[in-house]
């Protein structure tokens, strides 16, 4: 039986779990792993940045999966997680450009440029911003959990094509690490601290769907006649 | 030129300094709206 919206549930040990992951993993990332040979010091931006990119690829797909089953079934259940989801997805893909931007100006001697990665990484941001603006000027519950779950499967279009868009096309951003492709002196930093952004989105979007569960209660609620 | 970037220090402390306090600002920002809302003042 799941708890009640008011219940903090089990966020606060995904939350805490996931600060003292992200502690470890970026003190290990920024103190104990060794620089890299070309890259030297500014690869370990690494560490931060390549978990937010898989975990905001991960949330999203939450989104997804919440607005098909929101589409499917009508349970307002996926529509508190597709809202959380979504704010999420937006902070980790705002976060995501900021650090690639950072790590850009040393390697790259451009903060920006528009390649395909960045520019449909940028395209997915704005379109996942636009879906939680939309969700704020629609007052009709309904309408408003429809319209943003067809959203959000038109935008998860772009998932793929920022994952694949260094294959595709000529891009100026480095293909996809994998084990075989990184030393093995770089994989727990980056193993620890994928896992920290893990935890802790799964313990913010706990308590963000009930802080939505929350709100569609006082919205729908029958106001109390004046005595 | 060696090929290998000099320095850079100062790059990394921005990025981590900056996801540090995205996501430690997110999260108390949650936090404080999820209490606020179970205890029945409107959200922000």
């Amino acid at each position: 039986m799941a708890p009640p919206p008011s219940s903090a549930g089990k966020a606060p040990f995904f939350l805490a779990l996931g600060v003292a992951l992200l502690l470890w993993g970026s003190y290990w990332g920024l103190f104990l792993a060794p620089g890299e040979r070309f890259m030297g010091e500014v690869q370990r931006i690494m560490y931060v940045h390549v978990p937010t990119a898989w975990n905001s690829m991960l949330v999203l797909t939450v989104s997804f999966v919440a607005a098909l089953g929101f589409l499917f079934t009508n349970r307002w259940g996926y529509d508190h997680v597709l809202e959380a989801s979504l704010e999420v997805g937006l902070v980790l893909g705002a976060l995501l450009c900021v650090q690639g931007s950072i790590w850009a100006k040393p390697t790259w001697g451009v903060w920006w440029d528009w390649d395909p990665r960045l520019t449909s990484t940028a395209v997915l941001v704005f379109s996942v911003g636009g879906i939680l603006a939309l969700r704020a000027f629609v007052d009709d519950p309904v309408k408003r959990a429809v319209w943003s779950s067809v959203c959000t499967i038109v935008a998860y279009v772009d998932v793929p094509i920022v994952y694949f868009s260094v294959r595709w096309w000529n891009s100026l951003h480095q293909m996809q690490s994998t084990p075989q492709t990184v030393s093995s002196a770089f994989h727990w930093p980056l193993r620890i601290n994928a896992f920290g952004v893990l935890f802790l989105w799964i313990g913010l979007v706990m308590l963000r769907a009930r802080l939505a569960a929350l709100r569609l209660q006082e919205e729908t609620s029958v106001p109390e006649p004046v005595r | 030129m060696t090929g290998v970037i000099q320095g850079g220090t100062e790059f990394v402390i921005a990025a981590y300094v900056v996801t540090a306090l995205v996501l430690g600002g997110y999260t108390a920002s949650v936090v404080a709206r999820f209490r606020r809302a179970r205890r029945g003042t409107p959200p922000r």
